[in-house]
């Protein structure tokens, strides 16, 4: 949504934007009252004094210099102040806009009370950015790690070998289930991790509390399932069938068929805005308001059948991988792809996108893992697997799971083509994975196969500390059902779904071209390219041609502009002095 | 090999009893938190429905004023207490806090002009019709004496009657502005400027020696009780019938004037008014300031009270009801809590300043929550849903209707000052409509 603003309101929004929603961000600022202490110690040091009988020399000695530090005998308070100074390059990680563009635009402001306003709100933004740092010392979990010994690659140690190493507890986070009957089988653990559904494409569906191993519920829905995926609490969840999709409750209890999603392939439920996507064997793309159970969009591909789907996390846009090769990238808002990037050039197999929305690694059958900077869509890096991955997960520290045939992989990071090219961990499956995914807030991941189910140990994969009003895994039911009422009234309209998602705080600019006059601006030619035979018409060609077309437009208007600016700066008469003329 | 895998012990996260309150781990990493922008413009958006579906300001009516009320003040050191004149010669005693009377006591034959308290003499004054300015005694407890304790003539017509800050002068309009003493039976002192009479009388709660008087003429005169002759005049367009000091910048007064606006004046500069507060839709009766200084609210005969900000040009809420009639006199009260209203149809009225404020005591995540939804709807405020629904307000049709030509009548003017403008020969632009509301300022 893109707001049209006064002046004063822009300078407003620009500055806001950095302060944090109040779940979302702001931290309990925490200011350390000394007084209570010291003058405890001060009334101690007094009584000393008097015992010693040394006159309270000392209090004179102790003053405030300048800027606030406190110098007793000559030395400085090393405390001094009651905020404990914070590292420069972690301030970076919650500031939430760029430092140097807020400072410069104060700079000129000539409005003091405005100005005034301004800094004081920037003041404001800083101490909670700082106020967010400290609060790390707050944090009571670190990440999880896998060192191995002199020589020896991580990738060479076993699962059971880490299961052998570490705790109890955690050694029964690595489980097998043999499911032989039913399989292959679909992943899906829920926001918080503590939750685990399965569903068998012939129509085996659990759900398992899977700490604890506790079975919540197992019916077989005697269609094929294709996917399952936990909705906004862990007592519903939408399972995409033969025909149709259903919801069904904890107990497997059937809720809703939504016959408005036919022949749904993929699903994928969009937290905040209470969005069920789902892409069909039709191409189509779906979303299903679950709040209302109203459809409110759905939209042809016209990119042929659709089973490659994921989420960026960071902006509700839905991911959609084609046979061709293309990603699309969607929003309910617009009928036609946001973006359309054409990442390979077999057809895809998997798409999957980080926890930060900037990094998607995609898959393809000629066996390439490619992987791209959703800021410029530009390709980071390209590399060339053993076999095509079925399918790709981001852990929430950014490393990646590829399900190669039987075969698991796991990637410390994606950042460069070396980590590609020596994974952290692998592992053996009995049969041909499915489905792989990450559980948030657990060092561990879950494998669907052919034949069943394995949740693996990848240590340092989840994140260590998790926020509890953002998704708790030792949730009771009250706080479950006060946490469905919020967010439902939270819930963000569909409306919003764009790229940027913080274009809602932003102020709508107008681009250079536009703010030029009518006249200045370079003339738009519609350019229908004619048939040509023997294969110049395929798409590819068109577009260069239509290009080619507009290219030339362009350079000739610029041209023209030139030359016109030109003959007016000649028709000015130049003195002889004027080289000395300050430009 | 070293290793370690996460491996939270859950007695940690849950709470020890369940009598304890649930354990919230925070964790402040921006990527834990996505959505932020758009989760804050719908929580922005909810709280400010909320504040229109919790805006009940009217809290209740005073009923017991056999004929309309005329004229109002409050206690100067009581919160509850205000004291009330009608056109029947009754002056009432208010315990706003008890809802009830206190006491009443029939002062004057006629209208009763206006009344005021002296908290240093503990002495209640009203003026009337039948010329008389009486004193009544007035107890801490607030008990009206039945008979006043001394009665002077103002040998001539009152129109308006206030009391300075500290109790010892009073100022009375009509013919000319009168000074008194209470101890004195005669006139101190006498301000003249021109021959016209003078509807309303305010002395400063600031500065204790300064007078502003709404004059017949159309005219606003200031006095300073040191000097000789009266301060400074400014003439409007129209003819003012209210004015108000700012309580905490001393400089600052309010004009309420037939021309259906109020006007905010610096003392120092009176060529130009600071603002135009707009949005009444017929001649405004009375006005007076927010404890604060920030604010003003306003009654008019188009059976409105309005409430503005002190800087913004129009108002920033609206209180009717189906039966308030013309406004004669409205208070705000010393707790910046409350509004009382008077109107023509003998009953005073209680509202509420902030309309959506909840009265009770509020616990601390009450608190919380309010001004976390107070600060997201001052942050959101431009946004043009939320402005449209933080900004509506149901108005009787009459009002709405007589809004909406004023706007048209306005807009019209101002295209034909535009127009004629263009089509001169100097091609000078309008001026300002700031520039156009003080005919005249005298020294």
């Amino acid at each position: 949504m893109e707001v049209k603003k006064s002046k004063k309101a822009r300078y407003f929004a620009a500055s806001e934007s950095a302060i944090p929603a109040s779940s979302a961000g702001a931290p309990l600022v925490v200011e350390v009252e000394p007084s209570l202490s010291t003058s405890i110690i001060e009334k101690s040091k007094k009584r000393e004094a008097r015992r010693s009988g040394q006159p309270q020399k000392q209090k004179r000695l102790d003053k405030r210099q300048g800027d606030g530090v406190l110098v007793a005998r000559g030395r400085p308070d090393p405390f001094s102040g009651s905020h404990a100074p914070v590292p420069k390059e972690k301030l970076h990680k919650y500031s939430r806009e760029k430092p140097s563009k807020g400072a410069s635009s104060l700079v000129r402001m000539k409005d003091k009370a405005l100005k005034n306003t301004l800094q004081l709100r920037q003041k404001k933004v800083s101490l909670a950015i700082q106020e967010a740092v400290r609060a790390e010392h707050l944090n009571t979990e670190d990440a999880g790690f896998l060192e191995g010994d002199v020589g020896e690659d991580t990738e060479d140690i076993t699962q059971q070998a880490i299961a052998e190493f570490v705790d109890v507890a955690s050694s029964q986070k690595h489980f097998e289930l043999s499911l032989t009957q039913f399989g292959p089988y679909r992943v899906n653990y829920t926001r918080n991790g503590r939750f685990l559904l399965l569903g068998g494409e012939r129509g085996h569906v659990a759900a398992i509390d899977w700490p604890t191993k506790r079975l919540l519920s197992e019916f077989n829905v005697m269609e094929s399932v294709h996917d399952v995926k936990w909705l906004h609490v862990e007592t519903m969840l939408a399972v995409a069938q033969k025909q149709w999709t259903y919801i069904y409750d904890q107990q497997g209890i059937e809720l809703h068929c939504l016959k408005t999603l036919d022949r749904t392939l993929r699903l994928e439920f969009l937290p905040y805005h209470f969005l069920l996507a789902a892409s069909n064997a039709a191409g189509f793309l779906s979303y299903l308001d679950i709040s209302v159970g109203k459809k409110i969009a759905a939209f042809p591909t016209h990119l042929g059948r659709c089973d490659v789907m994921c989420q960026n996390p960071r902006n509700a846009v839905v991911h959609l991988g084609h046979p061709t090769g293309v990603v699309t990238l969607w929003s309910p808002n617009d009928s036609r792809p946001l973006v359309k990037m054409l990442c390979h050039g077999s057809a895809l197999r998997a798409v999957a996108v980080d926890s930060r929305g900037t990094t998607m690694a995609t898959a393809a059958v000629d066996r390439s893992l490619k992987v791209w900077d959703l800021r410029n869509y530009g390709c980071l890096g390209e590399f060339r697997l053993a076999s095509a991955a079925a399918h790709l997960d981001f852990s929430q520290t950014g490393m990646l799971a590829a399900a190669l045939g039987s075969y698991l992989e796991v990637f410390k990071s994606c950042s460069t083509v070396a980590e590609l090219s020596q994974p952290y961990l692998t592992h053996r499956c009995w049969d041909s994975i499915a489905n792989v995914q990450f559980c948030p807030f657990e060092d561990v991941l879950g494998v669907g196969h052919a034949k069943g189910f394995v949740s693996c140990l990848v240590p340092g994969a989840g994140e260590a500390n998790f926020d509890a009003l953002e998704a708790n895994p030792y949730e009771s039911r009250s706080q479950r059902r006060q946490r469905e009422v919020k967010s439902l009234l939270d819930k963000i309209p569909a409306e919003l779904i764009a790229l940027e998602p913080s274009q809602v705080n932003s102020v709508q600019q107008t681009t250079e071209e536009q703010a030029r006059p009518p006249s200045q601006r370079i003339p738009k030619v519609e350019f229908e390219p004619r048939f040509k035979k023997k294969g110049k018409s395929k798409a590819s060609h068109e577009q260069a041609r239509i290009q080619a077309v507009h290219e030339r437009q362009r350079r000739e208007f610029v041209q023209q502009s030139l030359s016109s600016k030109k003959g007016e700066s000649k028709a000015r008469p130049t003195a002889v002095l004027d080289r000395f003329r300050r430009q | 090999m070293r290793v370690k895998v996460l491996s939270r012990s859950p007695e940690e996260y849950f709470r020890a009893t369940k009598r304890d309150i649930h354990r919230i781990p925070r964790n402040f990493n921006p990527d834990l938190h996505p959505l932020e922008a758009p989760r804050e413009y719908v929580r922005a958006l909810n709280a400010t429905k909320l504040e229109r579906v919790f805006a009940k300001p009217f809290i209740r009516s005073l009923e017991g004023h056999r004929d309309a009320v005329h004229c109002m003040c409050r206690h100067p050191s009581s919160l509850s207490l205000v004291l009330s004149g009608a056109c029947d010669g009754e002056v009432v005693l208010w315990s706003l806090s008890g809802k009830k009377v206190v006491s009443r006591v029939t002062a004057h034959q006629g209208f009763v002009r206006g009344v005021c308290i002296s908290d240093s003499l503990s002495l209640a004054f009203s003026a009337g019709d039948d010329q008389l300015l009486k004193q009544w005694s007035l107890t801490k407890d607030g008990v009206l004496g039945t008979e006043p304790a001394s009665v002077y003539s103002t040998q001539g017509p009152v129109t308006a009657l206030d009391c300075s800050c500290d109790g010892t002068h009073l100022a009375t309009g009509g013919d000319t502005v009168l000074l008194w003493s209470p101890e004195r039976s005669e006139p101190l002192r006498r301000f003249e400027w021109g021959n016209d009479s003078h509807s309303a009388v305010k002395f400063s709660p600031v500065e204790r020696h300064l007078v502003a008087s709404c004059s017949g003429d159309r005219g606003v005169v200031l006095c300073d009780l040191r000097g000789a002759q009266p301060l400074k005049k400014v003439v409007l367009r129209m003819r003012s019938n209210a004015v108000c000091w700012s309580p905490t910048e001393a400089f600052i007064l309010a004009v309420a004037n037939d021309d259906y606006n109020v006007y905010s004046f610096d003392m120092r500069r009176l060529d130009m008014p600071l603002n135009i507060h707009k949005d009444h839709v017929a001649a405004v009766t009375c006005v007076d300031f927010s404890p604060t200084g920030r604010e003003l609210c306003s009654g008019s005969v188009d059976k409105t009270v309005r409430l503005f900000s002190l800087v913004e040009g129009h108002s920033r809420d609206v209180y009717h009801t189906k039966r308030m009639q013309r406004l004669t006199a409205v208070l705000w009260s010393a707790d910046d809590r409350y509004v009382i209203s008077a109107s023509d149809e003998m009953n005073i009225r209680l509202w509420k300043a902030r309309a959506a404020e909840p009265l009770s005591i509020l616990r601390w995540r009450q608190r919380e929550a309010l001004e976390y939804s107070a600060s997201l709807r001052a942050k959101y405020a431009s946004h043009p849903e939320i402005r449209r629904i933080a900004r509506h307000r149901h108005v009787p049709k009459s009002i709405y209707h007589a809004r909406q030509e004023l706007h048209t009548v306005h807009e019209a003017a101002k295209k034909r000052e535009k127009n004629r403008a263009a089509h001169s020969k100097d091609k000078k632009a309008p001026l300002p409509e700031k520039d156009n509301v003080v005919l005249e300022e005298c020294e």
